[in-house]
């Protein structure tokens, strides 16, 4: 992974977690305020439905207390005070004032308690109701939940009882509206929220006794265990049922009881507040917050990728400089604005490049000038010896001149024929130079080096047992299947034969000379190495070097030349001797020699490139 | 002495007018004017041959016919040809109106009215209002209206008590065929809280099966409630049936005593709920009739009203029997026509102690009257309207 990637990586980790951490702040902040929100709202609806219920059961008292106060309720009163007043008149008046006064339930009872005229069941006639001659003072009582025998069956209704009284006879007049889906249906609540109302009849919880505004409620069997708590311990509660898997499908209920006259538990409202809009709207904000996130994510990353470009991209061109200088480009530049850390270092890198580059100048001038000198002295060594003969026959002429005219002609033959040999003597000294300075580039065709060596070694053959001197024994170790390179055989030629001359030239005493090829990672590997005496230190390292030779007749540019060849190959060549044992030439050749040339290379910003 | 003389002639000459008043003879009757008649059914044909849809529409079109034919026959059917009765049909609307004009060459006599008109389909609401605000002469009111009806003005007319609303058990039916169970019923029920409070008092309690006046037994049969012994008897039946009591779902009258029936079942502990029954107004019926619809519901029981064909106890007890007979299971021989009373007292005895039937009160005919109206007779049970002897005081005035 490079350390852009792992910038980048480590960049967006912190990011996610970031957004991660912000978006779960702000879902729990929000869910909190929505469900502390819902609480509240719930509870407003509550005492808002509470307040409803007070105001329908004063408005039924005032309903009933309307009846009581009617001409025609007075009348009855004084008529069935009356010694054998007739009462079967009005068994039907009943049902007539509970229609015109809206009421679901109203009774016309006796002093006696014996129910005169029903509008809810008017065949209950004659039959007492005894609960409403007991001693109250109903005038002060005001509403309050009973529970009633209809023909349908009990019921649960919200009823007041109201009295009129003539001499020592009452009339009371009982009426009321029933608690059932007509009276949840008139109360007003928001579209999110119901009313249920549990009819505490039954003596076991009675699903169809769990009614809404439209009947009995779907799933009542779900409810049970809420109406078990309440009738075991009557208490406002507060409840949630999970309709579905689906959290939005959960409803939340306030539970609260509803007790009769003499603290009974007679019914059971429980206000149901759906939690789809809550949970919807949480829904929204978590979307919207994920929405947000992987914006930010996604412009995170955009951001990260360049600021990670931007941070890593002066490191990734001092490691591509580091790499060019590794590969022997000393002369490389990178260019990195700014005064930080990592501009510091490019311009560190670059000095040091630059210094490294100043070095080798000087080492290479340095090199030169040894060379020249080398040269020259190479040159005065070979020109003296010509030149010496030369100016002594040109001596030897002008003596014989002015001493011996009669022995001129002689010496004249004689010192021309001298001349002319020394003169060839220089010339082919001359030539030499000249051949090594015209060192030709290679023409590259596909080469066998094993064909090479052995076509080399066959060349050497007799002079490795050459009469009149020891026998050196030639060992072919050639590697099979060795690939083809690029090279130019005659030049590989050249160098193998120098480098098969330097042998022998080292092995005057005779030894094993051995030629081994083998394959490299890329590239072919030539190994001559001899038995002969072997060389110093010093001589090991100036061995490549042009006219330096440690021959008594050795022009000193057999090596330089087969390093010009290996190094115009591609290829690198190296010496390893220990005096007294042999010497090892080791060449590598590459099977595809490189076509680069040693040009300074800057790095620059990638802007610039770009551009 | 004189004085005293002259005082005492004077006060017996003004008592003597005062109790002569009602004795002098009434006003000439008046020909002339159209009676107005409002009926409650709907009558789509006079044809004697087309029958009637409903024993509704069967009275009204019997007592429609009985303008335009002379006699009955010995089968009850009209005889002679149309026309030869008190009037003749002057204009027909099926099922709206029909107008009867006075038949002049009628063997007994032209009538007084010179028309008959009868508005069909009139609601009772709408007959009682029509009534009290004159605008009908005639109309049948249900018994239970007659107070209500005579507090608002109306002047009414009730006969002897001719039709009995009985409780059935049906034959068949499981809950019903144990005896005790059906006792239970029968002696819970408060007959006397019926008749004063449901009929406004205008009928009576009914033991039996026939009414004191034509019988002259009736008060041998108890009509008083029980619902202790209700209670105790139903105590005993294990295990205890719910029991569904019918009623006919158009008869006001038969759901509120069906309800108090259930009220009183319920306060001796007894399982009964009331179901209305639809179609059943083929059982409102008539002696004759065709048995009810009962078959359409499940039903234990139900309740029936018996009108009695005649004022002889024998042909109505017979004819009872007829009705009661398929739909209560009774079996009982036919009385020979030479029976004596105790013969129909046993009969009837021994058709009330099989506790197949449990009379609860006996309804009168009850119509109402416009002031105009004159000379109305209440018919006797099984008689037809007496339109032909009416007639209409001018005097009177009307709207």
């Amino acid at each position: 992974m490079t350390f852009r990637s792992k910038f980048f990586v480590n960049f967006m980790i912190a990011l996610l977690l970031s957004v991660g951490l912000v978006t779960a702040g702000v879902t729990v902040v929000t869910r909190h305020a929505f469900e502390e929100l819902d609480r509240e709202h719930t509870d407003a609806l509550v005492a808002q439905f509470q307040r409803e219920f007070d105001r329908r059961g004063h408005d039924v008292l005032n309903r009933v207390q309307g009846i009581a106060d009617g001409e025609p309720t007075v009348r009855m009163a004084i008529d069935l005070s009356r010694p054998n007043a007739d009462i079967s008149v009005y068994v039907n008046d009943a049902k007539g004032v509970a229609q015109s006064h809206q009421l679901d339930f109203l009774d016309f009872v006796g002093t006696d308690g014996s129910i005169i005229s029903s509008a809810e069941w008017s065949a209950r006639f004659g039959y007492k109701m005894e609960w409403v001659t007991q001693k109250e003072d109903w005038a002060t009582r005001g509403s309050f939940l009973t529970k009633l025998d209809t023909q349908e069956g009990p019921a649960l209704a919200l009823m007041a009882v109201a009295t009129v009284r003539v001499g020592d006879k009452d009339l009371f007049v009982v009426g009321g509206e029933r608690l059932g889906k007509e009276f949840l249906a008139s109360l007003v609540l928001p579209s999110n929220m119901r009313a249920l109302l549990y009819l505490n009849l039954d003596p076991k919880f009675e699903p169809a006794n769990l009614i809404d505004s439209t009947g009995p409620v779907n799933e009542a069997e779900r409810f049970e265990p809420i109406i078990e708590r309440e009738r075991t311990q009557p208490s406002e509660q507060t409840a949630k049922i999970d309709w579905t898997i689906d959290a939005a499908s959960a409803e939340t209920f306030h539970v609260i009881p509803q007790l009769g006259r003499q603290k009974e538990l007679l019914g059971v409202l429980l206000i149901g507040n759906s939690q789809r809009n809550v949970v919807t709207l949480e829904r929204h904000i978590l979307w919207l917050a994920i929405g947000v996130a992987a914006i930010g994510l996604f412009f995170g990353l955009l951001l990260s990728w360049w600021a990670a470009a931007r941070v890593t991209r002066p490191v990734q061109k001092l490691a591509a400089g580091a790499r060019e200088v590794a590969d022997g480009n000393w002369n490389t530049r990178v260019i990195v604005r700014g005064r930080d850390e990592v501009g510091q270092l490019a311009q560190s890198f670059n000095q040091m490049t630059q210094q490294l580059v100043d070095q080798r100048e000087r080492l290479i001038q340095a090199e030169r000038v040894a060379a020249w000198r080398e040269v020259a002295r190479r040159l005065a060594h070979e020109l003296k010896n010509p030149l010496f003969p030369l100016q002594t026959t040109v001596e030897n002429l002008q003596k014989a001149s002015s001493q011996n005219p009669e022995q001129f002609e002689e010496v004249f033959r004689e010192s021309t024929g001298i001349l002319l040999s020394e003169i060839e003597n220089l010339k082919a000294i001359v030539g030499r130079f000249s051949d090594f300075a015209k060192m030709p580039q290679p023409e590259l065709a596909t080469v066998d080096l094993n064909e090479v060596v052995r076509n080399v070694e066959k060349l050497f053959e007799a002079q490795f047992s050459a009469v009149g001197r020891p026998p050196i024994t030639p060992e072919l170790h050639l590697a099979e299947g060795l690939p083809k390179i690029q090279a130019d055989a005659t030049l590989l030629r050249r160098a193998v034969e120098n480098l098969i001359l330097n042998a022998m030239d080292a092995m005057p005493a005779g030894g094993v000379l051995m030629l081994r090829t083998s394959d490299g990672d890329g590239d072919v590997h030539l190994e001559v190495s001899d038995t002969g005496t072997g060389l110093t230190p010093e001589e090991t390292e100036r061995i490549f070097t042009p006219y330096y030779t440690t021959k008594q007749h050795g022009t000193g540019l057999g090596l330089a030349i087969v390093q010009a060849i290996v190094a115009d190959h591609g290829g690198r060549i190296s010496v390893e001797s220990e005096s007294g044992v042999g010497t090892a030439f080791h060449v590598e050749l590459p099977t595809r020699p490189p076509h680069h040339q040693a040009a300074p290379v800057v790095i620059e910003e990638e802007e610039k490139e770009e551009a | 002495m004189k004085l005293r003389l002259l005082l005492c002639l004077a006060v017996i000459s003004v008592a003597l007018a005062a109790v002569a008043a009602p004795l002098r003879p009434a006003r000439r009757p008046r020909y002339g004017g159209t009676l107005r008649v409002e009926i409650g059914a709907i009558v789509r044909s006079l044809d004697p041959s087309v029958a009637a849809a409903n024993p509704e529409e069967a009275d009204a079109k019997d007592e429609l016919d009985a303008l335009l034919y002379d006699r009955r026959g010995e089968s009850g059917t009209f005889v002679g040809a149309a026309g030869s009765g008190p009037f003749r049909l002057s204009a027909w609307e099926a099922g709206k109106s029909a107008v009867f004009a006075a038949n002049e060459d009628y063997r007994a006599g032209r009538p007084f009215v010179d028309s008959v008109e009868i508005q069909m389909g009139r609601s009772t609401h709408d007959r009682l209002l029509d009534l009290e605000l004159n605008k009908a002469d005639f109309a049948r009111i249900p018994a239970e209206l007659a107070r209500q009806a005579a507090d608002r003005g109306v002047r009414v007319s009730a006969s002897q008590p001719d039709e009995l609303l009985a409780l059935v058990f049906l034959a068949g039916r499981t809950a019903t065929e144990n005896a005790r169970v059906r006792e239970a019923i029968a002696r819970c029920i408060d007959r006397v809280a019926i008749v004063n409070f449901i009929l406004q008092k205008e009928g009576e309690p009914a033991g039996g099966l026939l009414p004191q006046w034509s019988s002259g037994t009736a008060f041998l049969f108890p009509t008083e409630t029980d619902a202790r012994a209700a209670k105790e008897i139903w105590s005993q039946i294990s295990p205890s049936p719910k029991l569904v009591l019918g009623y006919d779902s158009a008869d006001t009258l038969q759901q509120s005593v069906a309800e108090r029936i259930v009220v009183n079942a319920k306060e001796a502990g007894i399982s009964l709920v009331s179901r209305a029954m639809p179609n059943s107004s083929a059982a409102s019926a008539h002696t004759g009739s065709e048995a009810p619809r009962s078959d359409t519901i499940h039903v234990d029981a139900r309740l029936i009203r018996l009108r009695m064909p005649s004022p002889t106890a024998r042909i109505s007890l017979a004819a009872f029997v007829d009705t009661l007979g398929p739909m209560a299971g009774i079996e009982a021989d036919p009385l020979p026509e030479n029976a004596s009373p105790e013969d129909i007292y046993n009969w009837e005895r021994g058709i009330i102690n099989s506790g197949r039937v449990a009379p609860l009160v006996w309804l009168p005919q009850v119509y109402g009257l416009s002031a105009r109206v004159r000379d109305w007779k209440q018919p006797a049970a099984g008689e037809s309207w007496p339109l032909a002897y009416v007639w209409l005081d001018s005097t009177t005035e009307t709207h």
